[in-house]
């Protein structure tokens, strides 16, 4: 409903302005270059980040005073706090970091952001800006045309750049022709009063533009033009901050819990913060004067003394909040809960996949690895329970004969009911997710996605087959004739083996575990061959088994050779390493069908 | 010489066209000196006094490991040549 409103008001105002002062449209116009240039400087960022990430920002943010560092890093670098908190929100929604982290980026981000007014104010506003727009356009246009990933990143970099300095002057220009007509500081207002109205406005006017960046572009060259006092910029700025989150906010809308968490964290930090700031405003403004004379300040030069002042707040604001980090993370997670209303209802969802995660192609791709091992980790339930095995024998080290032995149930579960509820819906919300996620990515990334496609297809089939297997295991297993009882339970052991392999693949690194165990799975596969192994023909001519159980027993084996199969075609694509290199190594190490027959071979001898 | 040739040649001597090898180089020498140890606990492991299906089990992973050493120094000399 606001929404309807708000937009309509908003373009009616700016249509009168523009009606009635040129000098207002020239402002305006400058606003609308900046936040283009924002849009095409945050388009070009992200085409830089991706492949690696995922390490970069394990390391980077494993320690409180790293994932500080990384966002004030980040922010000085991209000038845009809004993009750093979108793309952390993005790096939570797909579980590469936790909320303590996002926290700590989030409270850099902060501090980064203060350079941005640095440079507006110290050189922005002292030299030709707009002359170094020119170029940096020309050249920036240029590079977007580029079929190079690399060379197109570049050039919204530059171009973006470019808007950023065009706009910064046509607001320069036109808030000095604005000042011939009308005097704004005028309308200055002192006091408390003052204070809280330019706060307000300072929110407004973030909230409007979705960009701290742009009213603090707004507020210095109104300050430089003195169009507004000193004391009412104060509160603009304090204003901005608040402002800002909401772009964190939005863009948490669509994220998961944790992302939403963090939106709450950024709001709770620039709250606390501006609240400080307004509290402590005199006590502040004294020690801007201080250090401003201390660094060589003019007592004049109140667009660099600004600069100094959003600096020291959200300082201060880092400094308070840091010891509380631990207590704003429980107090979050306490309040912003996740929704079990889908839990509860029995059918389980994607954990990792909402559109905050397509921000980017690295953390869409993160996404389906961590949903994909969310779908096998049900699936590993099933599969478990339908060859009437428990899950905690296989992740324990119990001789696989006692696992076999303990058995989980009397009669079958119900698989086609557990596949409705915890794969199907999962499954397809994958495939939905890669569909829109392919569409920012590059032809090697699509490959990458495809194959963690069939991996989620081999999954699926995997619990389609158990299905069928269960029902004759059940019976066979329980069955009074020792000999069927036998070749069933070796089924059983064989595919606990398999899955107690999987489970050691999931938790290690060791990369040369990870090889011997897929290759000693692959062999082992092998063995289900029941007619090749002469099995079933030395039962069937003793008379051990009947004609209906020899046919039972073979269609059995098939069904528990796919099933092997889809299991280590699956793991070997989601529990081995994705980095390049070593990915292209596992695939040349990976045990081929003449491997395999060497290694029977000499079994056999 | 042609655009396309210097730019060739220019990455050779730069060595940029070997930054995608070496790391793959390094990777497999990593995996194969880790192989060698597990090759060497297995054989250890196998001189100690074992049950039947404990010293085929243990067998078979010797197999596997030395297939895997034999596999990875083929790619190694490969990507030497």
């Amino acid at each position: 409903m606001l929404k309807r409103i708000l937009l309509p008001t908003i373009l009616a105002i700016l249509a009168y302005g523009f009606w009635i002062s040129p000098d207002f449209k020239e402002i305006a116009a400058g606003v609308a270059i900046f936040l283009f240039g924002m849009i095409s400087l945050e388009e070009g960022f992200k085409a830089f980040s991706g492949g690696t990430l995922e390490k970069i920002l394990q390391k980077s943010t494993d320690k409180l005073y790293k994932s500080l560092g990384f966002g004030i890093i980040t922010t000085t670098l991209m000038q845009s706090s809004s993009l750093v908190s979108v793309l952390t929100i993005s790096f939570l929604g797909a579980g590469l970091i936790g909320l303590a982290q996002g926290i700590g980026i989030i409270f850099g981000a902060n501090i980064g952001t203060t350079t941005g007014a640095w440079l507006i104010a110290g050189f922005g506003l002292k030299v030709k800006i707009s002359a170094y727009a020119m170029p940096m356009l020309v050249f920036g246009v240029i590079l977007i045309f580029q079929k190079s990933k690399s060379l197109k990143g570049l050039g919204y970099i530059l171009a973006g750049l470019g808007f950023l300095f065009l706009g910064i002057h046509y607001m320069k220009e036109g808030f000095e022709a604005f000042k011939s007509v009308i005097d704004l500081s005028s309308y200055a207002i002192g006091g408390i009063k003052g204070l809280f109205i330019f706060t307000g406005i300072g929110i407004f006017a973030t909230v409007v533009m979705q960009s701290s960046h742009a009213t603090l572009v707004l507020i210095i060259t109104a300050l430089a033009a003195g169009q507004i006092s000193y004391e009412n910029a104060l509160a603009l700025a304090i204003g901005a901050n608040i402002g800002t989150t909401i772009t964190a906010i939005l863009g948490a809308m669509s994220s998961n819990i944790v992302g939403k968490q963090l939106a709450g964290a950024h709001l709770i930090f620039n709250g606390v913060t501006g609240l400080i700031a307004l509290l402590f405003l005199q006590q502040l403004m004294y020690l801007v004067d201080t250090i401003s004379a201390s660094v060589g300040i003019a007592h004049d030069d109140y667009t660099l003394k600004l600069a100094v002042f959003h600096t020291i707040f959200n300082v201060i604001g880092v400094v308070v909040m840091v010891p509380f980090i631990k207590s704003l993370v429980t107090f979050l997670e306490s309040v912003l809960k996740p929704d079990h209303s889908k839990s509860n209802t029995g059918y389980d969802s994607a954990r990792y996949l909402n559109d905050s995660v397509l921000e980017l192609p690295a953390t869409s791709m993160a996404a389906v690895i961590r949903e994909t091992k969310h779908l096998y980790k049900n699936a590993f339930e099933i599969i478990t329970h339908g060859l009437n095995l428990k899950r905690h024998n296989i992740a324990s080290s119990l001789p696989l004969d006692e696992v076999v032995k303990d058995t989980y149930n009397t009669s079958a579960v119900n698989i086609d009911e557990f596949y409705q509820h915890k794969i199907k819906g999962i499954y397809g919300e994958i495939i939905d997710f890669s569909a829109k996620a392919q569409a920012d990515m590059t032809p090697e990334d699509i490959e990458v996605l495809y194959q963690l496609k069939l991996a989620n297809r081999d999954i699926v089939e995997a619990v389609k087959d158990t299905k069928h297997l269960q029902k004759n295991l059940i019976k066979y297993s329980q069955s009074t004739n020792p000999h069927i009882k036998e070749q069933y339970d070796l089924i059983r052991r064989d595919l606990a083996e398999l899955l107690r392999n999987i489970n050691t693949i999931s938790y290690t690194d060791e990369e040369d575990l990870i090889l011997l165990l897929l290759s000693k799975a692959k062999v082992h596969t092998e063995k289900y061959d029941i007619l090749a192994s002469g099995t079933i023909d030395t039962l069937i001519r003793e008379g051990l088994i009947s004609n209906e159980m020899a046919t039972s027993l073979m269609n059995d084996s098939a069904y528990a050779y796919n099933i092997s199969k889809n299991l280590i075609a699956m793991a070997e694509i989601i529990f081995t390493d994705r980095s390049t290199n070593a990915e292209s190594i596992d695939e040349e190490m990976a045990m081929d069908a003449e491997d395999i027959e060497v290694i029977l071979e000499k079994k056999d001898d | 010489m042609g655009f396309k040739k210097f730019i060739k040649k220019v990455k050779h001597t730069l060595g940029l066209n070997d930054y995608a090898v070496e790391g793959k180089k390094k990777s497999l020498k990593d995996l194969l000196k880790k192989l060698n140890k597990r090759k060497r606990s297995i054989n250890k492991a196998l001189k100690n006094p074992l049950d039947k299906k404990e010293k085929k089990e243990l067998k078979e992973e010797l197999e596997i490991v030395c297939l895997q050493i034999k596999k990875g120094k083929k790619i190694l000399h490969e990507l030497y040549a």
